[in-house]
Order: structure tokens, then C-alpha cells, then sequence
């Protein structure tokens, strides 16, 4: 008689519920994702814009507290002209608009690592399942097919979180640390509401994209081509029409650019009133430029522009480059809200550009996964 | 009760898959059997609460299978007939995968992989890429999948298709031994006579969507109480040619004679014409239909 049975034994454990079926699936995605050495470098870099937010953070907060040890700093600063006199006098009252730009940089640099993360880990989420005929063995499982998408952008959410989210929590908590300050929570508690709620965005509306992608097809290199065509063409295309449409504009809105001196000493001989006319000019550029952009469709083109958009107007960057541009000179405000702001066509237009994507999507996905009632 | 089915019809399009079926199968192994398109598929997907029926009812392991599908796909292990393979992973972690997914931890999950793999034979490949198994290693590798939770019921869709005679052989003797020694319940849906033959004691035929015939396999051998099987020692078609002058009807199958005797006689008159004929009786049965004769008569009859 055998002292131990290795034939089959009998198993009596506990299942847990359905409602976290999806979490199988994310977990099994994200150790498969892990496994490219690449991706494991990509993700690594992606951390590198949250230490550089963490680190201005955190010095801004101690900017706040005039603390010695960024003296140094705040004169460096002060002296090539960034930090502005009355900024440094009280940095508390511009403590939200600072935030707000350390953020949206945060974002724009991530958004540009997220869409080379998608490109690593997404193609392969369900053109694999579909290249190897995996789907009767999840859908003859106890899972919907929700259960199965869910996982499957629960594997994006995850490496997305991962670099975007996280971050923004965590390099919040530091500068509360650093300030020592509750009131910093009043301030700028609406700023982390809406990072995370902007880092949801960019989750599940390219994780969305990325999925229905990968489900057109069952070899994962056209999904990614297909994914960076969007990403990169898209961007590409829109930005050259852009050009085209404003210089359109110039030319037929605006006179020629006012006559100036020429040659190695122009500046000198400069008039007081030419340089007005050549400010006044720039000023009517700018602002000609500015209402152009409240009408132009083109960055809609592009997939990036309208996260970008619809991330402006959560974080209110513009907002805080308008509070801003008050430090400046009154003929000059125009000009820093216009240049460092973007296009300013209505958010939603962008938020509509995505609902959109989201909803062909969700219908390409309940097309390409499907159930398996159906005959062969 | 394994399963039960009550009036139940499916139809896609214009295809009627199930026809208004009504069948009900006991614990043990079942044997679905039928021609293709006869509806063993989406018999199968609807016990599964994969396909949702137009009509009627029916249970699965106490269950409705129409409101309680993920309850049943819990009890229930499925060995598809299509190649399909979670990609990109080694043998156990496709296995704990699968338990994973039926809410398994994922520690219970990879002790019971290894478990299940060593069983089915896998336990040599086990950290090899799922991807690189022969065809048989698959089968056993998706039989181990569906039994990682410790089903009450296994379906099996063809498992036994393109597999050499040996692999054939290991996955019956693995179904044979979960049903018998194991108490699993198993239904068997396959082409192949002999492999249900081996494995179950029940058989349901399918024919068009419909119910053809059910129950015990040996009963539905039946006997012919004039047809004997008769095996002699030496020559038999001299046997045979007295045989036919006595009026029975007498052919060769194989190794052996057929012999069916006129009405009103009994066996006794075999072994007064061997005695005559002085040839040596060694084997005399009364003949049983064979699982072949039992279906095509079924087929027929549909």
C-alpha cells in the first residue's frame, strides 16, 4: 500500500466570488507584461518624471517655509529670472498655480511614456488570446465577457497607475510633508482630485483603443503599428495642418511685419517708437493667433492633443498661467498666456473626440470578443 | 440527477441545433454521440450556460441553467475540442492560470497545478512552454486545466481527435480512472465508438437536434437470442454448409461464425451438428449488438 497516493486527490478549498474574476485575469497580464526586458526599462523611466515632480515639490515647499537650505536655490532662481521678486516675496499665494504647472508638465511627460507602455504591453492583450484560440477557455470559465475585458484593461490600469497615478499621490503626500503646512490640503486638494481623475482618463479611454486594436487583429506587430500610426501620424498630421491653417490666418488677417533696421547694430538704432509698432504687432499677432485657435479643429487629429486638452482643463493650467501672466507687464500678459497655454478650442470638443473613440471601441470589442453562441 | 433538459430548442437562423430536446442523464460517465451536426456542440455550451436556448428548461448538478450559468461553469470542468492555449506561458502556470479563473488563490491554484500535472503525466514538461507540447501534451495539459478546481462533472469534446494511438490511450485510461476511481461524473462527446465504449456505462445519441436514443450501454446491446457467436477449433466453412442444411442461417465474421437457427429450435441442434460434423465447439454465446449497430440503428430510426 502506497504511504502517500500520487494519483489524483480530491480538493476541497475555498472559491472566491465572481465579482473578482477580472482580477485574475490583470494579475496574469501584468506578470506576463513584466516578463519583457524592455518594458521593465520603459516603466523604470516612466518613474523618472514623478522623482523630478516629487523633487520640485519639495522644494517649493520649503521655498514656502523660506527654509536656508534652498537659499541657494531661490537666488539662482531669482537671478536668471524665474522666480519673480514678488512670487519670492509670497510664495504661498502662488503655491496652487505652481502646483498646477508641476503637474501638467508631470502629465505631458507621462502621456508621452504611457503611449510608448501601451505600444509595449498593449497590442499583445487579446490578438495573443485570439492568435492561440484562448477565448473558449475563459468564456467556458465562470466569466462574462465584462469580467474578461475588465481584466484585460485592468492589465493597462495597472502599468498606467503604476507610472501616472501613484506618482501624483505619493509626490502629493511628500510635498504636504515638506511644507508642514495643513493648509496646502485646502489649497490644492482639488488638484489631486483631478490628477487622478485625468490619469483615469488617459487609462481608460487608450486602454479602450488599445484593446479594440489589439482585437482587430490576431498578429500583435500590426496592432502596434496600427497604435503608433495613431499616436505619432496622428500628431504629425495634425500639427502640419495647424501650420498651414494659421499661416492662412497670417496672411490673411495680419499686415506685413512692421520695417525695422537691419545689419549688426539694428538694436541700437532702434527708435523708441519702433519698437512699439514691433510690439504692438507681436501683441495683434498673438492675439489674432489666440482667437484663431478658439475655432480650430485640427489638433483634434491628434489622439495625444485631446488628452492634453481635456488634461488642461482638470488641472486648470490655464487658469494658473493667466494668474501668472499678471506678474508680467500689462502688453505682455497676452502673449505668456498665449504661448505657453494651447490651442484654446472648447474642451469638449476633445472630451467629445473620446467619447467617441470609447464608444467605437466598446462596439469593436463586443464585435471581435464574442460569446460562443454562435455556430462555428 | 447529472443533467436534465426539458424541451429545450435552440436554433441559429434558420439552423434548429436543438429541437426541442428533452433528455436527463444519471451520475457516471455519459457518451453523447452523434453525427456532426446533431447538436452534441451546443447541447454541450448549453449545459455550460454558454448558448442561451429560444425553449424550455433544464438543470445542471441541481442548477437552472439558464439563471445560474457561472454557478454551473464553477462545477463544472470543460475539455474543449479546439486546440486553444493560453499563450506565452509554461505548463503549471497554465494550469494555475485556469484555476485562477475558476476563483481559486493563486496559492491553492499552483499546488494544485503541480498536482493535477503530475497525474495527467505532464509533471516531466512542466516548466516547458505550453506552445511547445505535442498534440496529446495539449489534451492532457487542458484536461489538467479543467480538473484543477476538482469538478463535479467533466465535459470532454472530442479529446481523443488527432491523437496517436498511445496518447488516445493514456487520456482514456485517465477519463476511465477519474469516473471510476474518483467519483467524477463525466460526459464524453465523441466520434469515436470504441473510446465512449471504453470509458462510459451511458449514451445519449443525438440525431438533427433531437434525442435518438438513451441509456445503459449494455442494455442497449441486446441480445439475440437466435444469433450465436460459434468458434471452432479448425476449418469452419464446412460447418457452416451443414449448417445452412439444416436451415440456419450461417456467415464468417472475422475469426468466427455467425449462425442464426430457425425459429422454435434451440442451441442444442449447434451441438448435435458439431457432433455430427465432428468439429470442436470452443466458444458459443448468444450475439450482442455492438455499440456500432446500436447507433446506426438509432440513426436510422431518426
Amino acid at each position: 500500500m502506497p504511504i502517500f497516493d500520487q494519483g489524483y486527490q480530491h480538493w476541497k478549498g475555498h472559491l472566491s466570488g465572481h465579482g473578482w474574476r477580472w482580477l485574475a485575469i490583470a494579475r496574469h497580464g501584468v506578470r506576463i507584461g513584466l516578463q519583457g526586458r524592455v518594458f521593465r526599462i520603459v516603466l523604470l523611466v516612466s518613474l523618472l518624471p514623478a522623482l523630478v515632480l516629487a523633487t520640485v515639490l519639495s522644494i517649493w515647499s520649503l521655498i514656502e517655509r523660506k527654509s536656508d537650505l534652498v537659499g541657494p536655490i531661490v537666488q539662482f532662481l531669482s537671478s536668471m529670472q524665474i522666480l519673480s521678486p514678488t512670487v519670492a516675496a509670497d510664495p504661498r499665494q502662488y503655491r496652487l498655480e505652481v502646483w498646477t504647472l508641476c503637474y501638467n508638465y508631470f502629465f505631458s511627460t507621462e502621456l508621452t511614456l504611457s503611449m510608448i507602455l501601451i505600444v509595449l504591453v498593449g497590442p499583445n492583450l487579446i490578438s495573443q488570446d485570439l492568435r492561440f484560440n484562448a477565448l473558449p477557455l475563459y468564456l467556458s470559465r465562470p466569466l462574462r465577457r465584462i469580467d474578461y475585458l475588465g481584466g484585460k484593461l485592468g492589465v493597462i490600469g495597472a502599468f498606467l497607475g503604476l507610472a501616472i497615478i501613484v506618482p501624483c499621490l505619493v509626490t502629493y503626500a511628500l510635498g504636504l510633508l515638506f511644507s508642514l503646512d495643513v493648509t496646502i490640503v485646502r489649497d490644492t486638494y482639488r488638484l489631486l482630485l483631478a490628477s487622478v481623475a485625468y490619469g483615469l482618463v488617459i487609462i481608460v479611454c487608450s486602454g479602450m483603443l488599445i484593446l479594440a486594436l489589439s482585437s482587430l487583429s490576431r498578429n500583435s506587430r500590426y496592432v502596434a503599428l496600427f497604435w503608433v500610426s495613431i499616436w505619432i501620424v496622428g500628431g504629425l498630421a495634425s500639427t502640419i495642418l495647424e501650420g498651414v491653417y494659421y499661416g492662412q490666418v497670417a496672411a490673411s488677417q495680419m499686415s506685413r511685419p512692421p520695417e525695422m533696421p537691419r545689419g549688426r547694430d539694428a538694436r541700437r538704432r532702434m527708435t523708441p517708437a519702433d519698437l512699439e509698432k514691433q510690439q504692438n504687432w507681436a501683441e495683434d499677432f498673438q492675439t489674432r493667433m489666440a482667437e484663431a485657435s478658439k475655432t480650430d479643429w485640427r489638433p483634434l487629429i491628434s489622439y495625444t492633443s485631446n488628452l492634453s486638452r481635456i488634461g488642461r482643463e482638470l488641472l486648470g493650467t490655464d487658469a494658473a498661467w493667466r494668474k501668472l501672466s499678471e506678474l508680467q507687464p500689462a502688453q505682455m500678459r497676452g502673449r505668456v498666456v498665449a504661448s505657453n497655454a494651447g490651442p484654446l478650442y472648447p474642451w469638449y470638443w476633445s472630451a467629445g473626440v473620446l467619447a467617441g473613440l470609447f464608444v467605437i471601441s466598446v462596439c469593436v470589442l463586443s464585435l471581435s470578443v464574442r460569446s460562443l453562441d454562435r455556430l462555428r | 440527477m447529472l443533467f436534465q433538459f426539458e424541451g429545450v430548442t435552440k436554433t441559429y437562423g434558420r439552423v434548429v441545433a436543438l429541437d426541442n430536446l428533452s433528455v436527463s442523464a444519471p451520475t457516471g460517465a455519459i457518451g453523447l454521440l452523434g453525427p456532426n451536426g446533431s447538436g452534441k456542440t451546443t447541447m454541450i455550451r448549453s449545459l455550460l450556460g454558454l448558448t442561451r436556448v429560444d425553449r424550455g428548461s433544464g438543470q445542471v448538478l441541481g442548477m437552472d441553467f439558464r439563471r445560474r450559468q457561472l454557478d454551473i461553469r464553477r462545477s463544472v470542468g470543460f475539455v474543449p475540442e479546439d486546440e486553444c492555449l493560453f499563450p506565452h506561458v509554461v505548463g503549471v502556470e497554465f494550469v494555475t492560470y485556469a484555476g485562477e479563473l475558476v476563483g481559486m488563490s493563486t496559492k491553492d491554484a499552483m499546488q494544485r497545478a503541480h498536482e493535477v500535472l503530475d497525474y495527467v503525466g505532464l509533471g516531466e514538461a512542466r516548466y516547458r512552454k505550453a506552445e511547445s507540447y505535442s498534440t496529446g501534451m495539449k489534451q492532457r495539459l487542458k484536461l489538467a486545466s479543467a480538473i484543477v478546481h476538482d469538478p463535479k462533472l467533466l465535459i470532454m469534446d472530442e479529446p481523443t481527435n488527432g491523437m496517436d494511438p498511445r496518447g488516445r490511450e493514456e487520456l482514456l485510461e485517465l477519463s476511465r480512472d477519474l469516473v471510476r476511481n474518483k467519483g467524477m461524473s463525466l460526459l464524453f462527446s465523441s466520434h469515436l465508438l470504441p473510446d465512449v465504449e471504453s470509458v462510459c456505462d451511458q449514451i445519449i445519441v443525438l440525431g438533427r437536434g433531437k434525442l435518438l436514443t438513451e441509456g445503459n450501454i449494455q442494455q442497449l446491446k441486446q441480445l439475440h437470442n437466435r444469433t450465436f457467436e460459434v468458434r471452432l477449433k479448425g476449418e469452419g466453412r464446412p460447418f457452416a454448409e451443414s449448417l445452412s442444411g439444416l436451415g440456419c442461417v450461417a456467415k464468417m465474421r472475422d475469426d468466427a461464425l455467425l449462425v442464426e437457427i430457425p425459429e422454435g429450435r434451440t442451441q442444442q441442434m449447434l451441438w448435435e451438428a458439431a457432433a455430427q460434423q465432428q468439429v470442436q465447439i470452443r466458444t458459443l454465446r448468444e450475439q450482442r449488438s455492438t455499440l456500432e449497430e446500436v447507433f446506426l440503428k438509432a440513426l436510422g430510426q431518426g
